[in-house]
């Protein structure tokens, strides 16, 4: 990705899709009510940034940095979060 | 009860509530308040512990805190989160609704942490904010002007080291002079604040809130607060109004439940960047993301996982076996120096064999359960329990667990009772109370000279080589069926509930601390004093009835006497009589006069030193005692049950066996000692073997063979037999419903495995 895709043309993913190391930004939470609350309470709103730091050795869950703390969800919850790539690619982990 | 005692009951005193999210160090605040003057319980009705203490303010009145359980949020998502929110609300009758609040807020952490402060702000209640991990957040670049918080907050804001006793005394300063807060509204948009004062004329003409609270009262039933939903049941008129607000705004593409947090969060960010001055370049979470580059690294976290998980099994299946060996014996020591002076008979054998060994049957458990806790809380304090639940959560998760599942398993292995109890650590109730199901099938070590007396005993002399591997792997077989059987059983939990009741795994990674060992000895004597008074109790009286059923009724006298000549004829033919009679012709008649003779020819010999003597009385001795627990109820049981269990490949003697085992799984091994009147010592394995080996059955087949020994392992791996772990379950499921649908499952498949082992043994095999 040489020259930056403007947002509307960027396909929305989830976050179970992001790579480590990659930056993104939540565009909604769907799901049933209950666990679309307790991810968003736990400040996955629009609009956040998420950094995906790993995924654990078996695979699964996935740990990520939103709103300078350390969350992990597993694949079935991630698959809830709808995002997009940041526009300027991946980030280097600890820079804000 | 002293007159002041009476005079400061809970109605007069303030009654303070300490709120905030897991990991906040919330405990630590609550220990540093109250010191040693804290009381812990359950709530009525939930496995939720109720911790309430007592302290002074600062203008010397005293005060009730209730430690709440760490919550993210007050529309609750698990018991403890219900119980918080419960007691915040006051809708709980056994917690008087606080007088005021003390949130405890992460300071290094201070955006999430302030969505439970958002919602604590619209109670109507005096809170206090305790500005915890001030130090932490420092060192992090992370620097709260806590007088400009407060500002943004409309609250005190008392910075706190909580570790340290700094700003303790400011605390108890700022509640006693806090005032409910202003009530707010968060910047919602314009549809939603819409939609809730339409509502509010209704709420306040039903008098469900006062006006200041109305507006927010009319936000929770439009974000659907199942609480306030409830309130509003009755009040039809203000029901229909609010589902047709909802609809409204569905229509208008305005999603209640969103813009609710979103505004909360938007207000969050402004007061964030107002009060925070971060001042280094990286993220406050630099250096806990490089620790964890490490310890969950695909081949380095995994070892150092192992290594952990190592010592801690290690920890406790060997190291605390002599401390529990040690307590064991010193128990029984006194039992004796108790019952030296006694005559023999029931009350003597009661202290000895009933209270004593009752008394040592819950105190065994204490050196396992106090190490596994100590593991257990410097795991959670240094923030490394929710890496080891990140580790193995793919694992398990396979199985309907959860990640925090592993710990209580593995402790399994060296026996359920610590390892049902730490499965405290699952905040999520339903697998939680899967792993408190299954834990009980790992193979702990009271099964293992179960284990280690039938396969030395029935699967040997295949050559010096493949003896040792054929042995090893029934052993590894047994441990194996016994994992299958949990996951088995996990899965066929979840499809009982369910696919929609997997509650979600959403797991806060909190930063590294070094843990404080005062907190870890407090976490560890606290949880070890709960098992001794509370599940404690309830094995001690199982025992002592185990130990009547196996002692009650006493052999006539008689009966004993026969058995005695029967059992002795050298020591019978050696002192007093003259000429012995041959043992055959010991019947009925001769009963009578043998009576006084044998019990003081066998003192007799065993006072004479006579080798030959002192043998041929225990050898009677053991006899006896063959003969009374057979007499006894538990051997009538064991008669009773052997229809049942002849099908599995059981005679009576396993039957007994297996009643008596109820106590404890190894008592198999000593009670199979007693039935084959070679004594109960361990160290005579050998001798129980070979009279197993040699036992016959009437008709002259042998008792036992590989095939019988195979249905029995199939049985202990299987089986719940074990009064501790009931009661432990009991405990800490809150009831009995529980603890009786685990021993008739596992008892049922246990019947079920050995039925099938033994029925289809015996037709391959002939």
């Amino acid at each position: 990705m040489n020259a930056p895709l403007p947002p509307s043309l960027i396909p929305p993913a989830t976050l179970a899709d992001i790579a480590a190391g990659e930056r993104v930004t939540v565009v909604a939470v769907v799901g049933p009510d209950q666990i679309r609350r307790r991810l968003m309470e736990m400040g996955l709103c629009r609009g956040v940034e998420i950094d995906v730091l790993r995924r654990a050795p078996l695979g699964d869950p996935i740990e990520l940095r939103v709103r300078g703390y350390l969350l992990s969800l597993r694949g079935v919850q991630a698959a809830l979060v709808m995002v997009q790539r940041a526009v300027r690619g991946p980030s280097q982990p600890a820079s804000v | 009860m002293s007159a002041t005692a009476i005079a400061s009951a809970p109605p007069t005193l303030r009654s303070i509530a300490l709120a905030g999210n897991p990991n906040s160090g919330k405990t630590t605040l609550f220990n540093a308040l109250t010191g040693l003057r804290q009381k812990v319980a359950n709530y009525p009705g939930v496995t939720v512990e109720k911790k309430v203490g007592r302290c002074q303010l600062a203008d010397g009145s005293l005060c009730t805190i209730t430690d709440l359980p760490g919550t993210y949020s007050l529309i609750p998502q698990s018991p403890d989160e219900t119980v918080a929110m419960e007691v915040l609300r006051g809708l709980r009758d056994d917690t008087p609704s606080p007088s005021a609040i003390i949130a405890v807020v992460d300071a290094s952490n201070l955006a999430r942490s302030l969505y439970l402060v958002s919602q604590l702000l619209e109670l109507g209640v005096p809170l206090v904010i305790a500005l915890n991990m001030t130090d932490i957040a420092d060192r992090r670049g992370v620097g709260v002007d806590a007088a400009r918080l407060s500002q943004e907050l409309g609250v005190a804001v008392v910075p706190l080291v909580g570790n340290r006793r700094r700003g303790i005394p400011e605390l108890l300063r700022a509640l006693a002079d806090a005032s409910p807060p202003q009530p707010r509204s968060w910047s919602a948009a314009e549809a939603l604040v819409r939609a809730g004062d339409q509502l509010v004329p209704g709420i306040i003409a039903a008098g469900m809130a006062p006006p200041a609270l109305a507006a927010q009262l009319a936000r929770r039933l439009l974000i659907g607060d199942a609480v306030a939903q409830g309130a509003a049941l009755h009040q039809r008129e203000l029901s229909t109004a609010c589902a047709a607000a909802r609809a409204e705004l569905q229509q208008a593409g305005c999603d209640p439940l969103v813009e609710d947090i979103e505004a909360r969060y938007r207000w969050i960010d402004q007061v964030v960047a107002a009060s925070v001055r971060s001042s280094a370049a990286g993220a406050p979470t630099a250096l806990t993301e490089r620790v964890d580059a490490i310890l969950v690294h695909r081949v380095w976290g995994l070892l150092i996982f192992t290594v952990i998980m190592a010592s801690l099994f290690i920890s406790i299946f060997i190291i605390a076996k002599p401390i529990m060996d040690a307590l064991g014996d010193g128990i029984s020591w006194l039992g004796d120096r108790c019952t030296s002076g006694m005559p023999e008979g029931a009350l003597a054998s009661l202290i000895n064999d009933g209270v004593f060994k009752g008394v040592g049957g819950v105190v065994v458990f204490v050196p396992q359960i106090a190490l596994l806790f100590l593991f257990l809380a410097a795991l959670e304090d240094s923030g490394y329990l929710a890496r080891a639940a990140f580790l193995m959560d793919r694992l398990l998760a396979k199985v309907g667990l959860h990640g925090k599942s592993f710990i209580p398993l593995l402790s399994s292995f060296a026996c359920a009772i610590p390892g049902v109890m730490a499965a405290r650590t699952i905040d999520r109730p339903r697998e939680r109370l899967a792993t408190i199901l299954v834990a009980p099938f790992m193979s702990c070590s009271a099964r293992l000279p179960v284990y280690t007396l039938l396969i030395g005993a029935f699967f040997s002399g295949y050559g010096p080589y493949r003896d040792g591997i054929i042995k090893g792997l029934i052993m590894l077989g047994c441990y194996v069926l016994g994992i299958v059987a949990a996951a088995v059983t996990s899965l066929g939990c979840r499809w009982l509930l369910g696919r929609k009741e997997v509650s979600p795994f959403i797991l806060e990674m909190p930063s590294y601390k070094l843990p404080q060992v005062s907190e870890i000895l407090r976490q560890m004597w606290s949880n070890t004093r709960q098992f001794l008074t509370k599940a404690g109790t309830t094995i001690f009286c199982l025992s002592v009835l185990l130990w009547a059923l196996a002692y009650f009724p006493r052999l006539p006298v008689e009966r004993e006497a026969a058995v005695r000549a029967l059992a002795g004829p050298v020591h019978a033919a050696v002192p007093s009589p003259p000429v012995s009679a041959p043992p055959a012709a010991v019947a009925a008649g001769q009963v009578s006069s043998a009576v006084p003779d044998a019990p003081a020819a066998s003192a007799a010999s065993a006072a004479s030193g006579d080798p030959a003597a002192t043998a041929a009385t225990a050898e009677a001795d053991n006899a006896v005692a063959a003969e009374q627990l057979a007499y006894s109820w538990a051997g009538r049981l064991g008669h009773a049950i052997e229809p049942a269990i002849a099908p599995l490949g059981f005679d009576w003697k396993m039957g007994v066996g297996l009643v008596a085992a109820f106590a404890a799984r190894e008592v198999f091994v000593s009670t199979m000692g007693i039935v084959y009147s070679v004594g109960e010592g361990g160290e005579d394995k050998q001798q129980i073997q070979d009279a197993m080996l040699k036992d016959r059955t009437p008709d002259g087949r042998p008792v036992w063979s590989p095939l019988v020994a195979a249905s029995l392992l199939v049985w202990f791996v299987l089986a719940m037999q074990c009064i501790s772990t009931f009661a432990v379950v009991r405990r800490e499921t809150g009831g009995w419903r529980w603890p009786v649908f685990q021993l008739a499952y596992m008892n049922a498949l246990a019947y079920l495995g050995s039925l099938v082992t033994y029925q289809v043994g015996i037709r391959l095999l002939g």
